[in-house]
């Protein structure tokens, strides 16, 4: 009898994860030509003028790059809390909790000067998403609560919240009963250049070189990096396993806030339940492909950004927008598949 | 003596180039207690795990009441009637003692449950309700149901791998008395696997000794062997290999007064009025056999372990409230006896690990120096020969020896005033233990006082001025290599008294 076993490489190339998510993009493209010609469309023609219409000019560009801002964002803070080996699924929470974290402090204070408000209103989006990770932090460092399922169940609470607060409380009675709170004034919409780009997109590029730094080159790094690969090792060496833990969540969690707060003052300008458009969940899927890389995800957040813009183009032509989420989704999977032969190997196993 | 009720004939079995069992002939007699003696990899839980059928042999044949039986799984052994109590408990945690007890299929008191459960309850001394929940239950009467366990699984055959280890003296005595029972009322076949002599004594009718995979005496009437000859024969001649001692000795650097310390979660008493001190170039040798409150002394001396009473003084400073950080700073090293999962991180990268005990040497302000750090590793890398070619590799991509050099090389390259390596040799080849041993000669010489955790006492005979031997959490001797007795550690290692 053959028996064959998988067995870890002892030495993996440091590309891997890009080659990994070249091949995963390539056979995501295949998924997707394959239901295109089931569909009696052209993938070349389809892909072409998705690809025209996501990065085809600058006015697109800014566009698909604007749609990936809280992507990577939020992405970010799934791969700063990963470095203490620990999930954040509650990103689309995080990020509606960083628009309310906004309009509550827009609605109760007023700066004059628009550009110290702006700041103190991305400050508060920040705070937002640390609040709403507050409670899976402090429950998985006390008591060992299981984070994956708290910051899941965090989601739920805080769209919620949202509800309650766009039918209630903040509910604008110019909105014509839809449910949604009042706009923010155009002096604090965060500013443009060339033409749509937004500035938000710039603070992304900053938070990646932070996130970068933070993961890499920092004291506050390495100590994650020890307290998430044992934490006896981080007892052992005198590093409080237990609060870098909480500060990293809490860290990764203000980052999706900071995407929420971005995503209002940039694009939707009020708070409603359109804030994210599952954001926090497409974030999980770009953070995986890159291995928890920060400069990583800038890339694949970008293209995923591209992915939708392209994506809801192309209904145009009569083909579904759910075409760019299969590429998304397929995109993960082969990208796992493939990084899995980079770490494994099949081997025959040893009589016996 | 009474027919072999279980007999196994020439059994060999290999891991790699390791002879776990070579050529192992053993007997079992029906409705005795049998003592299975041997040191820590002489094979006595192989040869288990054999007759359980967790392990496949190569060679060799078992035979049960005269047949030639073929035990391929776990699932045959227990039709067979052989059933084994591991140290780690198995058993579903969450469920009742009932559920327990009547999950496996082969079990024979189903019907009649509350009536045999009575029985035997009495017979261990266990008070408690047939519906507790596993978990609510102290670590001795889960192991009562362990072993009622594999009564109602109808086993005949009773393998207990250290049974002891996690019980107080009194839930020994109760346990011994228990077995007895077993074997002369259901006539149970019970082998109980232990490195203690008090036990063997105590418990066993019939003893046999293992070494180095091999048995090298077997069927041996208790009550007709003495402790010496025990001894002897578990040993073997220890091939006493010295180094030269006659280093200059200085102040004392390390001293431990009156360490006490409580377990928590089993509130057993690991450690009892705990006394030493280690000078400047003096190498102090803890023998004992693992689980007698080594790692727990270790760990309070390193500064991990924060609840316990007494005192720790490194270089005439009281750190006994002091964490782990101040006493690296009074330059107190710890090699942990856990290489990989204390002492390196798994999942981490070579140089990741390679910093962790020098790693805010290295910073400036929040910025970790990836120059410093690098420079750091090659420097290591080249004084201890470490063969580790990409520094951003996993830490587990390295050999036991490579693994074993960086996190001495990484504890020791400060010079270190006060050093504690526990077990620092284990599963190391030939050439590494050497390598070790040279690193630890090296450092004494430089003046670091050395506190060498072991069981292997070649090693202790070897480097060690003094030589102290733990059991059961207490100091029960103390020798000086030069003139000591090899067999006699052994006798006190293994608990015998005088």
């Amino acid at each position: 009898m053959n028996k064959y076993t998988l067995s870890k490489r002892q030495v993996v190339n440091e590309l891997s994860t890009f080659y990994s998510f070249l091949a995963g993009f390539l056979i995501a493209l295949i998924i997707g030509s394959v239901i295109l010609l089931i569909q009696d469309k052209s993938p070349i023609d389809t892909f072409s003028l998705m690809f025209k219409l996501s990065i085809g000019s600058v006015n697109s560009l800014s566009s698909s790059l604007n749609k990936a801002t809280p992507l990577i964002l939020a992405g970010l803070g799934i791969a700063i809390i990963n470095t203490v080996k620990l999930w954040n699924i509650g990103a689309e929470g995080q990020i509606f909790m960083g628009a309310i974290g906004v309009n509550l402090i827009y609605i109760n204070f007023q700066l004059t000067s628009s550009t110290s408000f702006i700041f103190l209103l991305l400050v508060s989006a920040f705070v937002g998403g640390a609040v709403c990770i507050l409670i899976p932090a402090v429950a998985k460092v006390l008591f060992g609560v299981n984070e994956i399922i708290t910051t899941l169940l965090t989601n739920y609470i805080v769209i919620g919240l949202t509800i309650y607060l766009v039918n209630g409380p903040w509910k604008d009675p110019g909105s014509l009963n839809f449910p949604a709170a009042a706009y923010v004034g155009k002096e604090v919409y965060l500013p443009t250049i060339f033409g749509k780009l937004s500035y938000g997109f710039l603070i992304c590029i900053l938070f990646t070189a932070f996130a970068h730094y933070l993961k890499n080159s920092s004291v506050f790094g390495y100590e994650m990096r020890i307290a998430g690969g044992s934490e006896m090792t981080a007892i052992y060496a005198g590093i409080n396993a237990k609060q870098k833990a909480f500060f990293a969540m809490l860290i990764g969690g203000g980052f999706a806030g900071l995407a929420g707060g971005i995503e209002l003052l940039s694009q939707t300008h009020r708070v409603s339940t359109g804030i994210s458009q599952g954001f926090g969940y497409t974030a999980i899927i770009v953070a995986a492909i890159t291995g928890m890389r920060p400069v990583g995800i800038f890339l694949v957040g970008s293209l995923f950004g591209a992915l939708s813009i392209g994506g809801s183009v192309i209904q145009t032509i009569g083909v579904s927008t759910y075409i760019a989420d299969i590429i998304q989704v397929s995109t993960l999977f082969g990208a796992l598949v493939i990084q899995f032969f980079f770490n494994y190997q099949l081997k025959r196993a040893d009589d016996g | 003596m009474s027919n072999k009720f279980l007999e196994t004939r020439n059994v060999t079995k290999t891991f790699g180039k390791i002879k776990a069992l070579d050529e192992v002939n053993f007997n079992l007699y029906k409705g005795k207690i049998h003592g299975l003696l041997g040191e820590n990899g002489a094979g006595k839980s192989s040869l288990m795990n054999v007759l359980s059928g967790i392990y496949q042999p190569e060679k060799g044949s078992i035979y049960l009441d005269g047949q030639k039986e073929k035990i391929l799984s776990p699932d045959i052994a227990s039709q067979l009637g052989i059933g084994m109590v591991h140290q780690e408990f198995r058993l579903v945690e969450s469920f009742s003692i009932k559920d327990n007890l009547t999950l496996s299929k082969s079990n024979i008191y189903k019907d009649n449950f509350l009536k045999s459960f009575k029985k035997y309850s009495e017979i261990f001394a266990l008070n408690v309700n047939e519906n507790e929940i596993i978990s609510d239950l102290s670590v001795g009467e889960k192991q009562k149901i362990e072993i009622m366990k594999l009564i109602f699984n109808d086993s005949n055959i009773m393998l207990l791998d250290e049974p002891t280890a996690v019980l107080t003296p009194q839930e020994t005595s109760q346990l011994k008395n228990s077995l007895v029972t077993l074997a002369q009322e259901d006539m149970k076949t019970i082998v109980l696997i232990t490195h203690k002599l008090k036990e063997i004594k105590e418990f066993t009718e019939i003893v046999s000794v293992m070494k180095n995979g091999k048995m090298v005496a077997k069927d041996l009437p208790t009550k007709d062997v003495t402790d010496n000859q025990l001894i002897e024969l578990m040993m073997g001649t220890v091939k006493t290999s010295t180094v030269d001692k006659d280093n200059k000795i200085g102040q004392i650097k390390l001293n431990v007064e009156n360490i006490n310390f409580i377990d928590e979660i089993s509130n057993i008493k690991k450690l009892e009025e705990i006394n030493f001190h280690v000078k400047s170039g003096e190498i102090l040798g803890l023998a004992g056999v693992s689980g007698n409150g080594q790692v727990e002394l270790a760990n309070i001396i390193s500064g991990i372990e924060k609840i316990f009473e007494g005192k720790i003084i490194i270089n005439n400073k009281d750190v006994s409230n002091k964490g782990v950080r101040s006493r690296k700073k009074l330059n107190l090293s710890y090699i942990p006896e856990n290489r990989l999962g204390v002492g390196l991180a798994p999942g981490v990268s070579v140089i990741d690990n390679s910093i962790v005990r020098d790693y805010f040497h290295t910073k400036l302000g929040p910025h970790l120096s990836k120059n410093k750090t690098s420079n750091f590793l090659e420097s290591l890398i080249k004084q201890f020969s470490i063969k580790a070619p990409n520094p951003k590799a996993e830490i587990s991509t390295l050999s036991g020896g490579n693994m074993q050099k960086l996190l001495m090389g990484r504890e020791l390259v400060g010079d270190p005033d006060v050093i504690i390596a526990s077990q620092p040799t284990r599963g190391l080849d030939v050439n590494a233990v050497d390598a070790i041993h040279n690193l630890l000669i090296d450092q004494r010489n430089k003046g670091s006082a050395i506190f060498l955790i072991s069981e292997d006492l070649d090693e202790l005979f070897k480097l060690s001025h003094r030589l102290l031997v733990i059991f059961e959490g207490k100091i029960v001797k103390s020798f000086n290599t030069t003139d000591a007795n090899i067999n006699d550690v052994g006798l006190a290692m293994a608990g015998a008294s005088e």
